[in-house]
C-alpha cells in the first residue's frame, strides 16, 4: 500500500532577489513508487518546486513534508539520504577532481564501507557507460556527458525519492535510452521518481502521472493521456504533445484509441483495424 | 547568493557618487592607494580613513560596506598581533612588555596599528569606487582614454570574477549538501574552495570565448548602452582629487616629523589590551565564520 | 541552388583537441550557401560543437589543438582573423546557457554585442525590446541573467545573438531547455529571419521532429565525419543508416517505416517526415478510418 513520501501544503516561494514569485499555493501529495512527470512552460516554477523536495529551497509560505518531516526544520544534508536531486544544470552539481571521486562522494557520506562505495561506483560507471571518463575532470567533459555523470552521482546514493530535472537535455538518442533505462530500473527498485522535462516523448512513455505548472501555480494533475488530449491545457502551458500523439489526434482513422503515446501503439491500432495492404 | 555572499560588486543606487564618472573615482582611489603606502603616520591615515567613511555615507552603501569590513577587519587584526611581536621595521626595536612567551615592541604596535589604518583607508576608497561604479561604465571610460584593450579586459574580468567566485562558492556548497556532505569545521569547507577556483577558471575561459564571439574588443566604432559622459564637474573633481592626494603624498614623504614610531608611546597595559583584543577578535571571527558557513 | 553564393567553405578540415588523440573532425569538406537553413545532427561526441566552433574561428584561434585545412567564412580565412572580427558577420549561441551570460541585467546582456558593433544608443533600446519580444522575454529587461530559469537563460542567449543581426547565425542545441512551443517559436523565428533577411542559419539539434519541419538541409555527423547530407526527406528516408549509427528519425517517419516493415502499407522508400505529411499519408493509404 502506498505511503506518503512528499506532501506540499499551500506551498509558496518568493525569491528574495528581485522579489520574484515562483510558486503560489501549491498542494500536492506524492506517494511511494509513483513515477511522476512535471511539465510547464519556461519559468513556470518546476525547478523551484522540486528544489523544495530535498530542502535546497525552503518554503516562504506553506509547508513541505518529506517522509513525515517538515523540511523547514531539516538540513539539506539530512534529507540527502532520502531524496536525490539531479540538477537541471550539471555545472551546479559537479565539483570533484575526477568522475570516480564524484561518484564516491555521496555513498561515502552515507557512511558505507569502502567496498560498498566502490561496488556502487562500478555499477554506476557500467550502467551509464562512463568507462572512458573515470579519471576525467568533470568540468572538462562535454555538457551532455556531465549530465550523465550527475545522474550517476545521485544514483550511487540509491535515494528513495529520485528527482531528475530535465534529464534528457542535450542527450542523443542513445543516452536518452540510458535515461529511460534508469527510470525503468528505479521503478523496479521501488523508488519514487519525479522527472521535470520538456521531452514529451520521454514522459509519454515512462510516467504514470503528470503535474502541470503554469505561472507559479499547479494547474493540472492527471495521466499523460488525459493531459495530452486536453488541447486547451496544452496550449496555455506552452506544451505540445509528442508528434505521434498529434498525428493520432488529427487523423480520424484511430477512432476511440486516438490518444497515442508511442509509435508502437499507433502501429498496433492500425494493425488491428486494417488488414495488411495488398501490394 | 545566500549566507556566505560578500557583495564586492556594484550596489545599485542613485547617489551623487554613483552618478560621478568612473574616472575621477578611479584616480582618487589610486591616489589614496599611493598616499597610504607613503606614510605610516596614524593620524594622517586615520584622517584619510575618516574621509573615506564620509564617502561611504554619501554613497549610501554602509550595509554592503560593513559586510566586507566584517570579513576584512578580523583578518587584518592578525597583522596587529604579528607586527607587535615581530615588527616589519628596521632594528633596534624597543621592548614594551612581555606577553606570555612573546615580547611586544613599541615599533611593532606602531607598525601594526598603522598597517591596519593603511588597509582601511585604501580599501574604503576602493570599495566606494567599486560599489558605486557599473563595471561596463568603467570599461567604456577606460577605453575612451586609450587604455590598451588587453589591460582593460583583464581589469573588467577581475571585477566580474568576484561575483562569479561568490556565486560559484554558493553553488558548490549546495551541491555538496545535496549529496549529504558530512563533517563540520574548516576541514569540510576547505575542499570546496578547490572546485570553486577550478569552476571559476573554466567559467572565465568560456566567458572570454563567448564575449569575443560577440565582437568584444573588436576594431571600429563603439557605442555604449549606458550613458557615460565626462562633464566639466567630473574633470574638476578628478583634477582636484588627484592634486590633493599627490600634494599630501609629497608632504608626508618630505616632513620627517611625521614619523611617530618612537614618539607615540604605547603604555604596557594598553599594548597588552590591544594585542589581546586583536587576537581574541580574530579567533572569535574565525569560529563564527565557520559555524555560519556550516549552518543551514 | 545554382546562383547561390557559398558563405562557409571548409576544405579538408581536421581538428584534434590538445588533450585527446583521436581527431574530433576528420577531413571535413563542406560548403554552406548564403541563405540556407541547415541542421546538424549526430550522437554526442560526433563533432557538432567542434564543427560549429570552426565557423567563427574559436577553433583554431582560441582552443588548443592540432588544426589542419582551411575555413573560409564570408570571404575571410578564419585562421587570419580574430574571433572578435569574425563576430561581425557570424553570431554563435553556445550549448551552455549560463557560461555566456555576464552582465548585470538582461537588457545590458543584449546591449553588450550591440555596443561592440557600434549600434547607436537610440536604436539599441528598440532592438533590445524587439529581440526580447522574439524570444518571449518582454518585461525581463531589468532582471539579473543569473536569476533566470534554465529555459529563460537559453532564450536570452539566443536574443543576444540575434540582436546583432549577423549574416550567419550558428546555434548549438539552443533550445534544449526551452518548452515545446517555445522551441517551435524559436525555429520559426529563425526561419522567418532566414526568409526575410536572407540570414544563414545553422543549428545543431537532437529533436528530429522540429528539424524535419524547418531545415532546408540536414547534415549528419558521425565520429567526426559527414555521413549524410541532404534535404530532410533525403536524410530521414535513410532510416536504416540512421538507426545503425544510433540516431532516431521523426515519429512521423518511424510510424511509416514500421508500417512498411510490417507490410501494412508500402512506401517504396519515400516516408513522410512531418505531422502534416503523416496525417495526409494515413488518409491516402487508409482513408478516414472506420
Ligand atoms: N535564483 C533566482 N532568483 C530569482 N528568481 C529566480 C531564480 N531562479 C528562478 N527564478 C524565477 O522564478 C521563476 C520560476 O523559475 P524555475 O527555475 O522554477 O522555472 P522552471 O519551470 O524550472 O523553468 P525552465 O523550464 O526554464 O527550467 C521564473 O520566473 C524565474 O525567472
Ligand atoms: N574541450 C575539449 N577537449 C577535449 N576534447 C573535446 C573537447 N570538446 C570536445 N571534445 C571531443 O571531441 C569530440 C567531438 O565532440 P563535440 O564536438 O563536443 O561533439 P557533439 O557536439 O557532436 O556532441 C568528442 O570525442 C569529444 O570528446
Ligand atoms: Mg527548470
Ligand atoms: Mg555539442
Amino acid at each position: 500500500m502506498p505511503e506518503e513520501k512528499i506532501v506540499c501544503q499551500n506551498l509558496g516561494h518568493v525569491y528574495p532577489r528581485g522579489k520574484i514569485v515562483a510558486l503560489e499555493n501549491v498542494n500536492l501529495t506524492i506517494c511511494s513508487q509513483e513515477i511522476i512527470g512535471v511539465i510547464g512552460q519556461n519559468g513556470s516554477g518546476k525547478t523551484t518546486l522540486v528544489k523544495h523536495f530535498n530542502g535546497l529551497l525552503k518554503p516562504t509560505s506553506g509547508k513541505v513534508i518529506v517522509e513525515g518531516n517538515d523540511t523547514a526544520k531539516k538540513k539539506v544534508q539530512e534529507l540527502a539520504a532520502h531524496v536525490g536531486y539531479v540538477f537541471q544544470n550539471p555545472n551546479h552539481q559537479l565539483f570533484a577532481k575526477t568522475v570516480e571521486h564524484e561518484l564516491e562522494f555521496g555513498p561515502t557520506n552515507l557512511g558505507l564501507s569502502r567496498e560498498e562505495v566502490e561496488e556502487r561506483r562500478e555499477k554506476a560507471i557500467e550502467f551509464f557507460g562512463l568507462q572512458d571518463l573515470r579519471l576525467s575532470h568533470p568540468y572538462r567533459i562535454s555538457f551532455p556527458l556531465r549530465k550523465l555523470v550527475s545522474m550517476a552521482a545521485v544514483y550511487t546514493m540509491r535515494p528513495a525519492v529520485f528527482i531528475l530535472d530535465e534529464p534528457t537535455t542535450g542527450q542523443d538518442n542513445i543516452t536518452t535510452r540510458t535515461v529511460y533505462r534508469l527510470i525503468e530500473r528505479l521503478r523496479e527498485e521501488g523508488s519514487t521518481v519525479i522527472c521535470v522535462a520538456h521531452d514529451m516523448i520521454l514522459l509519454a512513455e515512462v510516467v504514470d502521472r503528470m503535474i502541470v505548472m503554469r505561472n507559479s501555480h499547479l494547474i493540472a494533475d492527471a495521466s499523460p493521456r488525459e493531459v495530452f488530449s486536453d488541447t486547451e491545457l496544452m496550449h496555455s502551458t506552452h506544451i505540445t504533445p509528442p508528434q505521434i500523439t498529434s498525428i493520432g489526434l488529427r487523423w480520424p482513422g484511430f477512432g476511440e484509441k486516438k490518444v497515442l503515446l508511442s509509435v508502437d501503439e499507433a502501429v498496433t491500432a492500425i494493425n488491428s483495424s486494417n488488414p495488411p495492404a495488398n501490394s | 547568493m545566500q549566507g556566505v555572499a560578500i557583495p564586492i560588486t556594484m550596489v545599485a543606487g542613485d547617489s551623487y557618487i554613483h552618478r560621478l564618472n568612473p574616472l575621477p573615482k578611479l584616480f582618487i582611489a589610486l591616489g589614496v592607494l599611493i598616499l597610504s603606502f607613503a606614510t605610516r603616520n596614524p593620524l594622517v591615515l586615520g584622517v584619510v580613513f575618516a574621509l573615506g567613511l564620509v564617502f561611504v555615507t554619501a554613497a549610501g552603501i554602509w550595509k554592503s560596506y560593513l559586510r566586507v569590513v566584517g570579513i576584512l577587519f578580523p583578518i587584518s587584526l592578525t597583522l596587529v598581533v604579528m607586527q607587535s611581536i615581530a615588527p616589519a621595521f628596521p632594528r633596534p626595536w624597543t621592548p614594551i612588555t612581555d606577553f606570555g612567551p612573546f615580547t611586544i615592541y613599541q615599533e611593532g604596535i606602531y607598525s601594526g596599528v598603522s598597517m591596519l589604518l593603511r588597509i582601511f583607508s585604501m580599501t574604503t576608497f576602493a570599495l566606494v569606487m567599486i560599489m558605486t561604479t557599473h563595471p561596463s561604465d568603467l570599461f567604456t571610460s577606460l577605453q575612451k582614454i586609450g587604455m590598451p584593450y588587453v589591460l582593460n579586459f583583464i581589469l573588467t574580468m577581475t571585477l566580474q570574477l568576484i561575483p562569479i567566485l561568490q556565486n560559484e562558492f554558493a553553488i558548490v556548497l549546495s551541491a555538496q549538501k545535496s549529496r549529504g556532505m558530512k563533517g563540520s569545521g574548516f576541514g569540510a569547507v576547505l575542499p570546496s574552495m578547490v572546485p570553486v577556483f577550478v569552476g571559476a577558471i573554466e567559467r572565465v575561459q568560456q566567458l572570454s570565448i563567448s564575449l569575443e564571439s560577440r565582437a568584444f574588443g573588436s576594431t571600429g566604432i563603439k557605442t555604449s548602452f549606458r550613458n557615460v559622459t565626462m562633464s566639466l564637474k567630473d574633470y574638476v573633481i578628478m583634477v582636484l582629487g588627484v592634486l590633493a592626494t599627490l600634494a599630501t603624498t609629497v608632504w608626508v614623504i618630505a616632513d620627517k616629523s611625521l614619523d611617530w614610531s618612537r614618539t607615540l608611546i604605547f603604555p604596557p597595559t594598553l599594548s597588552i589590551i590591544i594585542v589581546a583584543l586583536a587576537a581574541i577578535g580574530f579567533v572569535a571571527f574565525f569560529i563564527l565564520a565557520i559555524s555560519y558557513v556550516l549552518r543551514a | 541552388m545554382e546562383d547561390k553564393k557559398p558563405i562557409i567553405e571548409l576544405k579538408d578540415v581536421t581538428f584534434t583537441y590538445a588533450s585527446t588523440e583521436t581527431p574530433a573532425l576528420k577531413g571535413v569538406n563542406l560548403t554552406i550557401y548564403e541563405g540556407e537553413y541547415v541542421a546538424l545532427m549526430g550522437l554526442n561526441g560526433a563533432g557538432k560543437t567542434t564543427l560549429q566552433l570552426t565557423f567563427n574561428g574559436v577553433i583554431p584561434n582560441m582552443m588548443m589543438g592540432d588544426f589542419e585545412g582551411t575555413v573560409i567564412v564570408s570571404g575571410m580565412d578564419t585562421d587570419e582573423y580574430p574571433v572578435r572580427e569574425m563576430a561581425k558577420v557570424i553570431g554563435l549561441v553556445f550549448d551552455n546557457p549560463e557560461f555566456q551570460l555576464s552582465q548585470m541585467t538582461v537588457a545590458e546582456e543584449i546591449a553588450l554585442g550591440l555596443e561592440n558593433i557600434g549600434t547607436p544608443p537610440a536604436e539599441m533600446h528598440r532592438i533590445i525590446a524587439e529581440s526580447l519580444e522574439i524570444v518571449g522575454l518582454s518585461g525581463f529587461e531589468d532582471r539579473s541573467p543569473f536569476g533566470l530559469s534554465g529555459g529563460q537563460q537559453q532564450r536570452l542567449s539566443i536574443a543576444s545573438a540575434l540582436a546583432m543581426k549577423p549574416r550567419i547565425v550558428v546555434m548549438d542545441e539552443p533550445t534544449s531547455n526551452v518548452d515545446p512551443i517555445g522551441k517551435e517559436e524559436i525555429f520559426a523565428v529563425a526561419a522567418q529571419l532566414n526568409r526575410e533577411r536572407g540570414m544563414t542559419v545553422i543549428m545543431a539539434e537532437h529533436e528530429v521532429e522540429v528539424m524535419a519541419a524547418y531545415a532546408d538541409r540536414i547534415i549528419v555527423l558521425h565520429k567526426g565525419e559527414i555521413v549524410l547530407n541532404g534535404t530532410p526527406h533525403e536524410v530521414f528516408t535513410q532510416v536504416d543508416t540512421l538507426k545503425s549509427i544510433g540516431l532516431r528519425v521523426p515519429q512521423a517517419t518511424e510510424l511509416a517505416y514500421q508500417l512498411d516493415q510490417k507490410r501494412l502499407a508500402s512506401y517504396a522508400g519515400k516516408y513522410p517526415v512531418t505531422t502534416e505529411e503523416a496525417v495526409q499519408d494515413l488518409t491516402d493509404k487508409f482513408g478516414k478510418g472506420g
